[in-house]
C-alpha cells in the first residue's frame, strides 16, 4: 500500500508524519505485528495471509462505494443490499439464464450503476435526503432479491470466476489486487480528473461549487452512480471468491462500509476524501474480524468493537475539526 | 433611563464603533440614524448583549449593566424585535410570545396561563389576534405584531425596533406607529433604527445620528431639524479622495452587459441598466433592496420572467454560471466569499483554478504543475500574500481571501465582472488596494458592475451610479466623483423614493 494521499492534500509544513494516514498506518502495522506474534505466527503462513487479503477485497472496496457518496456530503444505505443483489443476478444469469461468465460480470456492473445512477437521480428530482432515498431503495432491493431466488443457495457456476477467485499473483490473491487497482483509480479520480474535483467542491461548499459553475445535480448523480458501481465491483469480488451466492449476502457490508472511510478520516460533511486512510481502516477492521476468529470471540463483540472505534473516529475528526478552527 | 456611553467596539480591521453615545429617556420614541457601515446595527447588538463593548459602559437608570449576552439584556428590560423575523412557524402565536418563558405545572406546559399571558400582551397592543392561530398563517405585519408583543412579554422597559417597516406596506407601518405611540405613552422607551426619514420625523421625538462610528447629533429634539440636516449629519463633510488609474470610457463603444426591463420571479420590475466595456456601473442601494439576487438573476439562479438580458449587442439567454461563464464571459464575485464564493479547506491553486479546470486538463487528468502555474500568475498580479499554491484558502485574511475569489474569475479571462460588495470586513488600506484593483480592471477594458452599499467607494470607483430601491431603479446618476454632492444626490433619491412609496415594499 504505497498510494499517495492524492486527495487529501499536504499544506506547507504538513509533515508526512502528522497526518491521519500516517497514524492509521502505524496502528495497522502494530495491530498486524501483534496479531501475528498472538497467534504464533500463525497469521504468516501462506495460507492465512492469503485469506486475509483475499476477504479484504469486498470490505476495501465498499468502503470506496460509500466513500465516493461521502464526498459529495451524502451517505447511501443500500451499498450492502445492492451488492448482495448484484451477485445474486449475476449468479442467476450464469446458473438460470446459462449466460458465460463475462457477460454476467458486466451485468452486474451495469446494475450497480443504473441503480446508483437511479439512486442520484431520485435525490436530485424529488429533493429528498440521499439518507432517505437510499434507505427506501435498500429495502426495495433487499425485497427483489428475495424475489430472485428465494432462501435458495447459488452455487457451482463458472468455474473460471471461481478459478479467478481463488487465482494469486505473486503471494496477494487476483480479487485483492482488483481492488487495489480499484482505489488507485478512485485516487486518480478524486486527485487529478475535472469530474472527480467537481465532486470534491460540490460537496465542500455547494454554493461556491454552484457560483463556480459546478452542476450540483451533475455530482450527486455521478457519486451516487459511481457508489453503485462500486457496489457491483464489490459483487463480483463476491461472487468469484466465495463460489456461491444466496439471499442474504451484503446485509453485513453496511456498517464496514461506513467503518472503513470514517475510520480513514473522511469527513461526513463532504469535500474530503482519503482512498488511502480508506484502505488502511478496512485493513484494521479486517484484524479484528481476524481476531475475533482466531480467539473465537463472539461475533457480537466484533460489531461492538467496530461500532466503538466508528464513533471514536468520528469524535476525533471533530476534535481535530475544533482544534482547526482555533487555531486560524 | 438606559445611557451607552462612549462605546467602542473594533472587529478584525474595522472599528465599527468608536465613541458612540446614546442616550434613552422613558417615554420618548427615539430615532437612531445614520448610513450603512455607520455602527447602527454595532450599536443595536452592544445595548441587546449579542457583542461586550471594547470600551465605554451602559448604564440603566444610574447602576451598571454587564451584559453577558442576550440573556442578560431580557433580564434587564432590554427588548428589541431584529430586522429578520424570530419566530416558530409551526408554533401558535401564543407559543412564540411566551417562547422565553412558558409557564408550567410541575413540568406540564401550563395552556391556559399561556394564553392568558399571550392575550394580556396582545391586549397591551390592542391586537385583535386569536392567541392558538399558528404564526405561518399569518401575514408579514401581523407577524411583526406578534414579535413585539413577545418583547412586552417580558416586561420591557426598553424596546429597539430594527427597521420594522422594511416589510409592511403604508397602512401596516401606521397601525404600528400607533402601537409605537401608545407604547411610549405608557412609559417606554422606544429605539426606531430605520432608513425612511418620512417615518423618523412622523413618530421619533429625539434622534441620534451616526457618522463613522461616532455619534454626530445626541438625543437632540428632533423638531430642530430639517430632514435636509440629517441628511447632511449622515453623510457629514470630510471625505479623503484616492488617486485611482486614469480611465477613458469609449462612450460611443456598446454596452457590454444590457438588461433591459427585465423583471424577475423575486419580484424586480423592469430593471434596465447597462455597463460598457470598461466602465465601472456602481449599483448602490440598502440592504435588501435586491442587488445581488438581480446578480444571480442575469446568472440564471433567480427566474427572469420579463426583459431581456443582452451581451455584447446580442440576446442572452444564461440558465446557469457555467454557461455565463463559458458563452458569455461573466463572472460573478459574491459577497458572501465564505460560503459562496471559496472552498475554505482546499488549496488556493485548486480556488482559482476551479473555473478553469476543463482547460488545464490534459487527457482528462489536471496536472498539479499546471494548476499551481496558473495560481502563481494571478497571485504575482494581485499581489495576494500566500506562503505557497498549496496553502488552504482558509487560513488567508479577509482581503487575500477575496483576491483569491476575484482572481477565479479572471483566471477564466472574464469580460464582465459582476463585483458584490466586493470590500465588505476588509480593513481600510486593504480596501483601497482593493479599489486600485479595480480600477485597474476597468482600465484593462473589463465591464464591471460594481455592487456595493457603501457609498464613498462607490463614488469613489463608478463612473456611473444606478441607484436600486425595493426591487426597482430609482435613478441614475452621472458620477463626477464630488462625494458631498454625490451622496445627497444619491441619498435624496432613495428616500424620496420611500416618500412617494409611504413604505410599500414588494412581496
Amino acid at each position: 500500500m504505497t498510494l499517495t494521499a492524492t486527495s487529501r492534500v499536504a499544506g506547507p509544513g504538513r509533515r508526512l508524519w502528522r497526518t491521519p494516514e500516517f497514524t492509521l498506518g502505524v496502528i495497522a502495522a502494530a495491530g498486524f505485528v501483534a496479531l501475528a506474534i498472538a497467534t504464533g505466527g500463525n497469521l504468516l503462513s501462506a495460507g492465512t495471509l492469503e485469506a486475509f487479503f483475499r476477504f479484504l477485497a469486498v470490505p476495501i472496496v465498499i468502503g470506496l462505494s460509500q466513500m465516493v457518496v461521502l464526498a459529495v456530503g451524502q451517505m447511501n444505505l443500500a451499498v450492502g443490499a445492492l451488492t448482495g443483489f448484484c451477485a445474486m443476478v449475476a449468479a442467476w444469469l450464469m446458473l438460470e439464464a446459462g449466460l458465460p461468465a463475462p457477460i454476467a460480470v458486466l451485468a452486474a456492473l451495469t446494475l450497480g450503476l443504473a441503480v446508483g445512477v437511479a439512486n442520484g437521480a431520485l435525490v436530485v428530482l424529488t429533493r429528498i435526503n440521499g439518507f432517505i432515498v437510499t434507505l427506501a431503495t435498500m429495502t426495495i432491493i433487499q425485497g427483489l432479491r428475495y424475489g430472485v431466488n428465494g432462501p435458495d443457495t447459488f452455487q457451482g457456476y463458472s468455474e473460471g470466476l471461481r478459478a479467478f477467485g481463488r487465482a494469486s499473483i505473486l503471494g496477494l490473491p487476483a480479487v485483492f489486487l482488483v481492488a487495489i487497482a480499484v482505489a488507485i483509480l478512485v485516487a486518480l479520480f478524486f486527485g487529478r480528473t475535472v469530474t472527480g474535483r467537481q465532486l470534491l467542491a460540490s460537496g465542500g461548499s455547494p454554493f461556491a461549487a454552484r457560483l463556480s459553475g459546478i452542476s450540483n445535480d451533475r455530482s450527486l448523480i455521478i457519486a451516487h452512480g459511481l457508489s453503485g458501481l462500486l457496489a457491483g465491483v464489490a459483487a463480483v469480488i463476491t461472487v468469484s471468491a466465495s463460489g456461491s451466492v444466496n439471499a442474504t449476502i451484503g446485509d453485513d457490508l453496511l456498517l464496514p462500509s461506513f467503518a472503513a472511510p470514517i475510520i480513514g478520516g473522511v469527513a461526513l460533511a463532504g469535500g474530503m476524501v482519503s482512498v488511502v486512510g480508506t484502505l488502511l481502516a478496512a485493513f484494521l477492521v479486517r484484524l479484528v474480524d481476524v481476531m475475533q476468529a482466531q480467539f473465537g470471540i463472539n461475533p457480537r463483540w466484533v460489531d461492538l468493537i467496530i461500532g466503538a472505534v466508528v464513533l471514536g473516529a468520528v469524535l476525533l475528526g471533530t476534535l481535530r475539526q475544533r482544534i482547526r478552527e482555533r487555531s486560524t | 433611563m438606559l445611557v451607552a456611553e462612549n462605546l467602542v467596539k473594533t472587529f478584525p480591521g474595522v472599528r465599527a464603533l468608536d465613541g458612540a453615545t446614546l442616550t434613552l429617556r422613558p417615554g420618548t420614541v427615539h430615532a437612531l440614524l445614520g448610513e450603512n457601515g455607520a455602527g447602527k446595527s454595532t450599536l443595536v447588538k452592544l445595548i441587546t448583549g449579542v457583542y461586550r463593548p471594547d470600551q465605554g459602559r451602559i448604564t440603566l437608570d444610574g447602576t451598571e449593566l454587564h451584559l453577558g449576552g442576550p440573556l442578560d439584556a431580557q433580564r434587564a428590560g432590554i427588548g428589541v424585535v431584529h430586522q429578520e423575523r424570530n419566530l416558530i412557524p409551526a408554533f401558535t402565536v401564543a407559543e412564540n410570545i411566551v417562547l422565553h418563558h412558558l409557564p408550567g405545572r410541575a413540568g406540564w406546559l401550563d395552556r391556559a396561563r399561556m394564553r392568558a399571558e399571550a392575550r394580556r400582551c396582545l391586549e397591551l397592543l390592542e391586537v385583535d389576534l386569536a392567541p392558538d392561530t399558528p404564526v405561518a398563517r399569518l401575514s408579514v405585519a401581523q407577524g411583526q405584531l406578534v414579535e413585539i408583543a413577545k418583547a412586552l412579554s417580558l416586561d420591557n422597559k426598553v424596546l429597539l425596533l430594527d427597521e420594522p417597516t422594511a416589510s409592511l406596506t403604508g397602512d401596516e407601518a401606521d397601525r404600528l406607529f400607533t402601537v409605537v405611540r401608545r407604547l411610549r405613552d405608557s412609559g417606554h422607551a422606544v429605539v426606531l433604527v430605520s432608513h425612511k426619514l418620512e417615518e423618523v420625523f412622523a413618530v421619533a421625538d429625539t434622534v441620534t445620528v451616526l457618522r463613522d462610528g461616532r455619534s454626530v447629533a445626541e438625543a437632540a429634539p428632533l423638531a430642530g431639524f430639517t430632514q435636509g440636516q440629517i441628511i447632511d449629519l449622515m453623510v457629514g463633510r470630510a471625505f479623503a479622495s484616492i488617486e485611482l488609474v486614469e480611465r477613458t470610457v469609449d462612450a460611443q463603444a456598446p454596452p457590454a452587459l444590457h438588461l433591459n426591463k427585465v423583471s424577475t420571479a423575486l419580484g424586480h420590475r423592469e430593471v434596465s441598466l447597462w455597463v460598457r466595456p470598461g466602465e465601472i456601473l456602481g449599483l448602490y442601494g440598502l440592504v435588501g433592496a435586491g442587488r445581488s439576487e438581480l446578480a444571480k438573476a442575469v446568472l440564471g439562479l433567480e427566474r427572469i420572467t420579463a426583459g431581456t438580458v443582452e451581451v455584447h449587442g446580442s440576446p442572452a439567454r444564461i440558465r446557469n454560471v457555467g454557461e455565463a461563464l463559458r458563452r458569455y464571459r461573466i463572472g460573478y464575485v459574491t459577497e458572501d466569499r465564505k460560503d459562496e464564493g471559496l472552498f475554505m479547506d482546499q488549496p488556493v491553486a485548486r480556488n482559482i483554478a476551479v473555473t478553469v479546470w476543463r482547460r488545464l486538463a490534459r487527457a482528462g487528468l489536471i496536472p498539479d504543475r499546471r494548476e499551481r502555474a496558473l495560481a502563481e500568475t494571478y497571485v504575482e498580479r494581485l499581489g495576494i500574500r500566500i506562503s505557497s499554491p498549496q496553502q488552504l484558502v482558509g487560513q488567508l485574511s479577509g482581503g487575500n481571501q477575496q483576491k483569491v475569489s476575484l482572481a477565479k474569475w479572471l483566471a477564466a479571462d472574464c469580460e464582465i465582472l459582476i463585483v458584490d460588495e466586493p470590500t465588505v470586513g476588509i480593513d481600510v488600506r486593504t480596501k483601497a488596494a482593493f479599489h486600485e484593483l479595480i480600477a485597474g480592471l476597468a482600465a484593462q477594458g473589463l465591464a464591471l458592475l460594481l455592487i456595493s452599499s457603501d457609498l464613498p467607494e462607490t463614488v469613489v470607483l463608478a463612473d456611473r451610479i444606478a441607484v436600486m430601491s425595493d426591487l426597482r431603479i430609482v435613478g441614475e446618476l452621472d458620477n463626477d466623483h464630488d462625494y458631498p454632492r454625490m451622496s445627497q444626490r444619491v441619498i435624496r433619491l432613495i428616500h424620496a423614493e420611500t416618500h412617494v412609496e409611504g413604505g410599500v415594499a414588494a412581496t
